[in-house]
């Protein structure tokens, strides 16, 4: 939540109220004060059009994305099958619209004609062969996907159409603007070819099994689920590389999917035990009349060194005997978010100063003061005891816990933490929200963590309470 | 119990302390300390406020610092005994402070051994007492033997009886005993907050990323010595420890003795007496008909004064500079209160006559017997040159002896609101849009609305919280910067009585105390200015010399009285004339309708917020004009004589106007003491930092009404005084600054050429920017002529007519260079010495004067190729093929590029005249081609928007539109609410008034447009003509369609701001 907000895309409606793209967010506020507005999200965006080209390959199997929000369509040998181009690009929008996706289309000789009647050309054009000339000229000169100052520049000197640009010598064009615009018309006008990139094929890490005869028994699964795995990881393996996701999926003879999951705490290729994460829940697999083919795919692949692999396979490395076995065993069976690591965490309130993190990632090094001393185990919630202690702030001489009376040999503090005052209503402060705590040991060798909320100066008497056990 | 807390950390400890020196010093009376050293690091900065506040409570305040060093030296508190150890202290500052950057300060343990003769220290143990502390502690203890301890502090950590057992061990080990101290952040536990604030403001970081940088409770505050026993009970020798090291302390600020540089005289004579010879002389020089006998006398008796109260080494100084400044021709003159010196005058320190008529000179004002303060005398450079008048003062004082003082930058309004917003998480378009909505000074918080009007919520609990904490952030300083041009010298080493650091500009140093720490120690300074309206008169007067061969030696040969000046005064019209161009003064101005000089020293006094906020102007005006009795209130008659004001203002027809005469009125009506009447003007100088002129405000209302004034007359007069506290302006100060009026005014109307030149080679200055100043020109008769690449020099200048006018005997004006933005000076420079170098065609031009490709299309894009036969468009046609020619062939010979290969012709679309002026604006932001409001005539006709130059036609009270750029909003805080918003068409501009309840409904409008209708009524009071606005249009969006008459195919676009208004809060 940084930096300077500002409108990202505006709709039809906003722009006639006079938002614009580049506004602050506070100004557009300011103008329109009932505006929604919603946060952009660049990977959103980015995912949804890497979608839309994946549906787009219905109508052509070469397309390629032009962020952040167009695509082109090599449609050339494709259209017969719409009846022509103009059916083509009407059935094209509708299914967009169906999908309420607000669009501009043009179909032309080239793909930065087409470009460029989409962005400025009036709504929906084909630019039939040959006429690609005559489309362009009435355009203006940023239709030629011109960047930085010099479309400015060359606004300035009154050159606002495509057509006038293409009535300048080339030679005198280049030498002031440098090659870049006559590449650009050219481009356009087809008179060279532009390299697009097309979409890339899917994810490349699958593995298949297909069975002459159905399966159907459960040691039958558990055989195949390894012999998948162990594909997959040797491809993985010959790339140098691991994957944290394993998605496994039964094709029943009847066409279902069935899929289960697992993860990995760390990127790993060892079939076996992979295998043997599958192998508790391969029973909810209802296997029907037989399943035929078996897949395997691997998500969140990245590169592994050889020394990791090792590491895994190898029992004890340089940091202390391998948990990332049991580690994914204990997540796997009780659950995401069950299994994780505490870590000091820089705050002053004790039940703010531990954060959780996954396992095994790295820790953050901010390590655990010895001058602020910690329960080892702390309450969640701090229970409330009965407590005898001198006025204003020394330890108590004697306290009640679960109806147990402890009398106090040794004590430490006051240790006084005043609370984060930027988490209450405003005016709500002052020495009500002060706990001064103390650790004290009984005469039995306890350990305890109490303290006491407030002061015995203020208007409302202090309270005890026990916040953890040390030892 | 005794007790004195030694380890406290004021605001000048920036983004550490989270309180002011005075409030740490007023809670510390409150608790009953013995005394409280206030010791900030690596700083005096804050000592002299400190010791001030304890000076007027009756608070013993001890001076110290605290000293960081960056070897690994343990941090210590430094207290002085005596005033040579006080020396020490600040040299060794100063050594720290010369060989770091601006605002830091390095020093290392050898540096504290060096100069630790006669210094108390208390050693502030790091977290981790180790053995490297032990030794270094034993090493310090051995260097000052019996002169340091080790300072404990109880914060309520978990371990602290272990902590502080274990210091009280290590302390006796090393023979540095432990005492009792609290580390103190701020003065009470409120300020624990802001003091969280600051920390994150320090650690760039908001608050909930702050974590454990934070204290983790509010025990960092003042505590009584009752409650610090309390917490030391098992070491009661700590406390007690602290009352003595107080009693060691014998250095007191109150000891640094003043001492003036001597100034050379001639031998055989004394100080006094050279100044005797000179003052004699001068006054020959200034009354070249014989001596009035007033002056005589005043001279004899200011003579006397000077040599009783041991200044006239302060005089020479200051006449040494003026005499060595007028001999490098720099234009100069004294304002202040030393215009009310015959000595000054005639010295040539300040213009002002004292036989002058009205004026009545009283050098008590300046200097007196009673009131023990040093003189002050100010005096004003041309801007350009100052500089040089300060670097001769360095040299002739040397850096030991000469500085100039600092200027404590404090948060404002928006600075603190972006701070703490910053620090509170909240995003830079909030921050940015809350700073947006403070207009001018803020009480005690940001009004609901226009936090709602900016479109955020004012209940939420950040918003709240962030203009709360803003508030108290409020006048916390920032950090110093140096003084404009405050100079402090002295006899002995000055370092040796205040730090000395670098400024941010080379060769600069300035002292750590400001304008106010001066004062409250009776130091002397002068003050060398800068006035840019001197630049522009000199500018003016040597212009005139070279092209019209009039020659002008010095303003006062200017021709006195001239009634065709007071007359174009008169009409009001006066843009670019100093002081009195602004809207408000140009709307007084045909009221007063000055006649004489001293019309015009009231017409500087009247529009300012003292007498406006004391409602003093109309019955002033209402005087003037004969339709309301001159009276002067009168006490009642058992209380004195019925005359007894008359004295006082009989010069301003019964109405306190001056400052000087609000004081006289606390000492003759409200009977003040000469103390009582001189912490008043204490009290009124400073009142923007403290608020203690209320104190007075009752003493002054019942003094009067207890002599039988009445109660209403007195409660504004205080009023009256208390404006005068945020804007002192004195009879004298007028006096000087009016004098500047005549002249500029002189010069505008009888060489409006050389006037508009000069401004225009003056800018940025004044409150009018260069369109309107070209168009006052050329309203008078100015021909003006574009930007060259052949013709213009870097500054505006003059050119012959052809043929000469016979309407206006002057020249014409060539615009510069310097009016297209973005141009470098130095290629600009290469331009015209390639020039007269021969360089006739473009690339003789680019080529002679080696151009880089930008200077050249910025040259085009201003429409400087006219006189190469190149229009706008052919011309950055020209220059981009050029400079992709010269690229092309660097470092071929010359020859090659002369001769590259011809290029057919490009015919190029002529540009539209609504175009042109565009870009025009865009270039040199003025347009000689045509008023761009012109272009929208038909539309404004259509709105029924009149032009500005019509108004006068229409009758009071009429409903009427008018439209124009937006060149000036203000929202004076002597207006209640009111924005006056000045705009400009192509016939001229004029003036909206809008009342509070329209500027809340159309806020954003009033305060975002840059092209607006008003509509409303005429308001017509004499020849000054207002629009009282009740609603707007805001036609900001039709200026975008000015660059293309066919409307651009992408959606709304940002308008482009052709003029930028200046807006005044």
């Amino acid at each position: 939540m940084r930096g300077v907000r500002r409108l990202s895309a505006v709709d039809g409606r906003a722009a006639k109220l006079g938002l614009f793209v580049g506004q602050k967010a506070t100004d557009a506020a300011a103008l329109v004060p009932e505006l929604t507005s919603a946060d952009t999200d660049d990977e959103a965006d980015a995912a949804a059009l890497a979608a839309l080209v994946d549906w787009c390959v219905r109508f052509s199997p070469a397309v390629a994305p032009d962020p952040p929000d167009g695509l082109y369509l090599d449609i050339g040998g494709a259209a017969h099958l719409w009846n022509g181009e103009g059916a083509m690009l009407a059935d094209l929008l509708a299914r967009l619209e169906k999908n309420h996706i607000a669009a501009r289309a043009a179909v032309a000789d080239t793909p930065g004609c087409a470009w460029a009647l989409a962005h400025f050309g009036p709504a929906d054009t084909i630019a039939p062969a040959g006429h690609t000339a005559a489309h362009l000229a009435p355009l203006p000169v940023h239709a030629l996907r011109l960047a930085g100052p010099d479309a400015d520049q060359i606004a300035r000197l009154g050159l606002t159409t495509v057509g006038q640009l293409m009535g300048l010598p080339r030679v005198q064009l280049t030498r002031r603007f440098g090659p870049s615009i006559v590449r650009r018309l050219d481009e356009a006008l087809g008179r060279c070819e532009e390299a697009l990139s097309f979409r890339r094929p899917p994810s490349p890490w699958l593995a298949r099994l297909a069975f002459v005869e159905p399966i159907s028994t459960p040691e039958d699964l558990a055989r195949v689920s390894v012999d998948v795995a162990r594909l997959l990881c040797a491809q993985l393996e010959r790339e140098g590389r691991g994957a944290r996701r394993f998605e496994l999926c039964f094709h029943r003879v009847d066409g279902a999917a069935l899929t289960l999951t697992v993860g990995l705490s760390m990127a790993g290729r060892e079939a076996e035990r992979i295998g043997r994460l599958f192998a508790p829940r391969l029973e909810t697999i209802d296997p029907g009349f037989g399943i035929e083919v078996v897949t395997l795919s691997a998500d969140g692949v990245e590169r592994l060194g050889d020394a990791q692999g090792e590491l895994i396979g190898g029992g004890r490395g340089p940091s202390g005997p391998d948990v990332a076995p049991l580690v994914d065993r204990l997540a796997n069976r009780l659950g995401d978010g069950r299994v994780w690591r505490d870590e000091a965490h820089p705050s002053h309130i004790p039940e703010r100063a531990v954060s959780r993190r996954p396992p095994l990632s790295p820790g953050a090094g901010h390590g655990w003061d010895a001058g602020r001393p910690r329960p080892l185990r702390l309450f969640t919630r701090p229970e409330p005891i009965e407590a005898m202690a001198p006025v204003p702030d020394d330890p108590p001489i004697v306290f009640r816990w679960r109806g147990l009376a402890h009398r106090v040999r040794r004590a430490e503090g006051p240790e006084r933490l005043a609370q984060e005052w930027w988490r209450l209503a405003p005016g709500e402060s002052g020495p009500g929200h002060v706990r001064d705590y103390y650790r004290v040991e009984d005469e039995a060798g306890a350990r305890f963590w109490l303290f006491r909320a407030g002061l015995y100066s203020a208007p409302v008497p202090p309270r005890w309470w026990l916040h953890g056990l040390f030892g | 119990m005794t007790y004195a807390e030694l380890q406290a950390t004021s605001n000048f400890s920036f983004l550490e302390g989270a309180s002011h020196p005075g409030e740490l010093v007023e809670e510390a009376r409150g608790l009953g300390m013995a005394a409280i050293g206030v010791a900030d690091r690596n700083t005096l900065a804050g000592v002299v406020r400190a010791w001030a506040k304890g000076r007027e409570i009756g608070q013993r305040v001890l001076t110290g610092a605290r000293l960081d060093f960056a070897d690994g030296t343990p941090s210590v508190l430094c207290y002085p005994t005596d005033r040579e150890a006080y020396g020490r202290l600040t040299r060794m500052l100063t050594v720290g402070q010369r060989r770091s950057r601006k605002g830091e300060c390095r020093l290392t343990g050898p540096d504290l051994i060096d100069h630790g003769a006669g210094q108390l220290i208390l050693v502030i143990p790091p977290p981790n007492l180790d053995e490297a502390f032990e030794g270094s502690l034993t090493r310090l203890a051995g260097e000052f033997s019996g002169r340091v301890w080790l300072a404990a502090a109880r914060g309520y950590g978990a371990r602290d009886l272990a902590r502080l057992a274990r210091l009280d061990e290590v302390g006796a080990r090393c023979a540095a005993p432990m005492i009792a101290v609290n580390d103190v952040l701020y003065h009470a536990a409120e300020r624990r907050p802001l003091q969280d604030v600051l920390t994150c403001i320090r650690e760039k970081c908001t608050i909930t990323e702050a974590g454990l940088r934070l204290e983790a409770n509010a025990e960092r505050r003042l505590k009584s010595p009752a409650e610090m026993a309390r917490l030391f009970s098992r070491w009661p020798r700590a406390i007690e420890r602290t009352g003595e090291v107080a009693a060691r302390i014998g250095f007191d600020l109150s000891q640094l003795k003043y001492e003036y540089p001597d100034e050379p005289v001639p031998p055989g004579k004394t100080a006094i007496a050279h100044l005797a010879d000179l003052a004699w002389q001068g006054a020959a020089w200034r009354y070249p008909e014989g001596l009035p006998p007033k002056v005589r006398a005043l001279l004899a008796q200011e003579l006397e004064l000077i040599e009783e109260l041991n200044y006239p080494n302060y005089f020479l100084t200051v006449h040494d500079i003026v005499k060595w400044a007028r001999a490098q021709g720099i234009l100069c003159q004294g304002r202040g209160s030393a215009a009310n010196s015959a000595v000054c005058f005639c010295l040539g320190i300040t213009a002002v006559d004292p036989c002058a008529p009205k004026h009545d000179v009283l050098f008590a004002r300046f200097i007196s017997r009673e009131r023990d303060e040093p003189p002050d005398i100010d005096v004003d450079f041309e801007h350009e040159r100052r500089e040089l008048v300060m670097q001769y003062i360095y040299e002739r004082y040397g850096r030991e002896r000469a500085a100039i003082c600092a200027t404590v930058i404090h948060y404002r309004p928006r600075s603190a609101i972006r701070g703490v917003g910053k620090a509170l998480g909240l995003t830079e378009d909030v921050t940015a849009a809350l700073a947006g909505t403070v207009w001018g000074s803020w009480g005690d918080g940001l009004p609901d609305d226009h936090i709602r009007q900016v479109g955020l919520d004012p209940q939420s609990p950040q918003i709240h919280r962030a203009t709360d904490l803003a508030a108290q952030l409020l006048g916390f300083p920032r950090h110093l910067s140096q003084h404009v041009g405050g100079f402090i010298l002295t006899r002995r080493r000055l370092d040796e009585t205040v730090p000395i650091g670098n400024g941010a500009m080379k060769d600069r140093t300035f002292i750590e105390w400001d304008k106010d720490d001066i004062d409250a120690l009776g130091l002397m300074k002068v003050d060398v200015l800068a006035l840019g309206m001197l630049s522009a008169i000199k500018r003016s007067l040597d212009m005139l010399a070279a092209d019209h061969g009039v020659v002008i030696a010095d303003m006062a040969d200017i021709p006195h009285e001239d009634p065709d000046v007071y007359a174009m005064l008169s009409r009001a019209d006066s843009v670019g004339v100093f002081q009195v161009e602004s809207r408000a003064q140009m709307s007084m101005l045909p009221r007063l309708k000055p006649r004489e000089f001293y019309d015009l020293v009231i017409e500087v006094a009247i529009v300012r917020p003292g007498p406006i906020q004391g409602d003093m102007v109309h019955p002033y005006l209402r005087r003037r004009e004969g339709t309301e009795v001159v009276t002067y209130p009168a006490p009642a008659p058992e209380h004195g004589p019925v005359n007894e004001l008359e004295s006082v203002l009989g010069k301003t027809l019964g109405v306190p106007l001056f400052q000087e005469q609000a004081m006289r009125l606390a000492i003759e009506a409200a009977k003040f003491t000469p103390e009582e009447a001189n912490g008043l003007r204490r009290a009124m100088a400073t009142f923007r930092h403290y608020g203690d002129v209320g104190v007075y405000g009752a003493k002054f209302v019942a003094g009067m009404v207890a002599r039988g004034y009445d109660p209403e007359f007195a409660g504004r007069c205080f009023r009256q005084i208390e404006g005068f506290g945020s804007y002192g302006f004195p009879e004298s100060h007028a006096v000087s600054f009016a004098k500047l009026v005549y002249v500029s005014a002189w010069l505008k109307h009888h060489h409006p050429d050389v006037f508009c030149a000069a401004m225009l080679n003056s800018q940025p200055m004044g409150f009018y920017q260069p369109a309107q100043l070209v168009r006052d020109a050329r309203e008078h008769g100015v021909e003006v002529r574009g930007v060259d690449i052949t013709l213009s020099a870097w500054d505006c200048t003059l050119e012959e007519k052809q043929p000469a006018s016979p309407l206006c005997g002057g020249k014409a004006v060539r615009l510069g260079l310097r009016q297209i933005k973005g141009l470098a000076e130095e290629e600009g420079r290469r331009l015209i010495l390639a020039r007269a170098a021969g360089a006739r065609s473009l690339e003789e031009l680019a080529r002679g004067a080696d151009l880089s490709r930008r200077t050249l299309e910025l040259i085009a894009e201003a429409d400087g190729l006219r006189s190469l036969g190149l229009d706008r468009r052919a011309g950055l046609w020209a220059v981009k093929g050029l400079s992709a020619q010269l690229r092309a062939t660097a470092g071929a010979p010359l020859l090659s590029v002369l001769g590259g290969p011809a290029e057919s012709q490009v015919e190029l679309p002529l540009m539209s005249l609504p175009a042109q002026v565009m870009e025009d604006y865009r270039t040199t932001s003025l347009s000689l081609k045509a008023h761009p409001c012109g272009f929208f005539r038909p539309l404004l006709d259509q709105l029924g928007a009149v032009a500005a130059a019509r108004l006068k036609d229409r009758d009071d009270g009429a409903p009427v539109a008018v439209g124009g750029l937006v060149l000036i909003r203000q929202r004076p805080g002597t207006a209640k609410g009111v924005v006056f918003i000045t705009l400009e068409d192509e016939t001229g501009s004029a003036n909206a008034v809008v009342w509070k309840d329209v500027f809340t409904t159309h806020r954003r409008t009033v305060m975002s447009a840059a092209f607006l209708v008003v509509h409303g009524r005429l308001q017509r009071a004499g020849d000054v003509i207002h629009v009282v606005a009740q609603r707007f249009t805001d036609l900001t969006g039709h200026l975008a369609r000015m660059k293309s008459p066919k409307g651009p195919m992408a959606g709304p676009s940002p308008a482009p701001r052709l003029v930028r208004s200046r807006d005044f809060h």
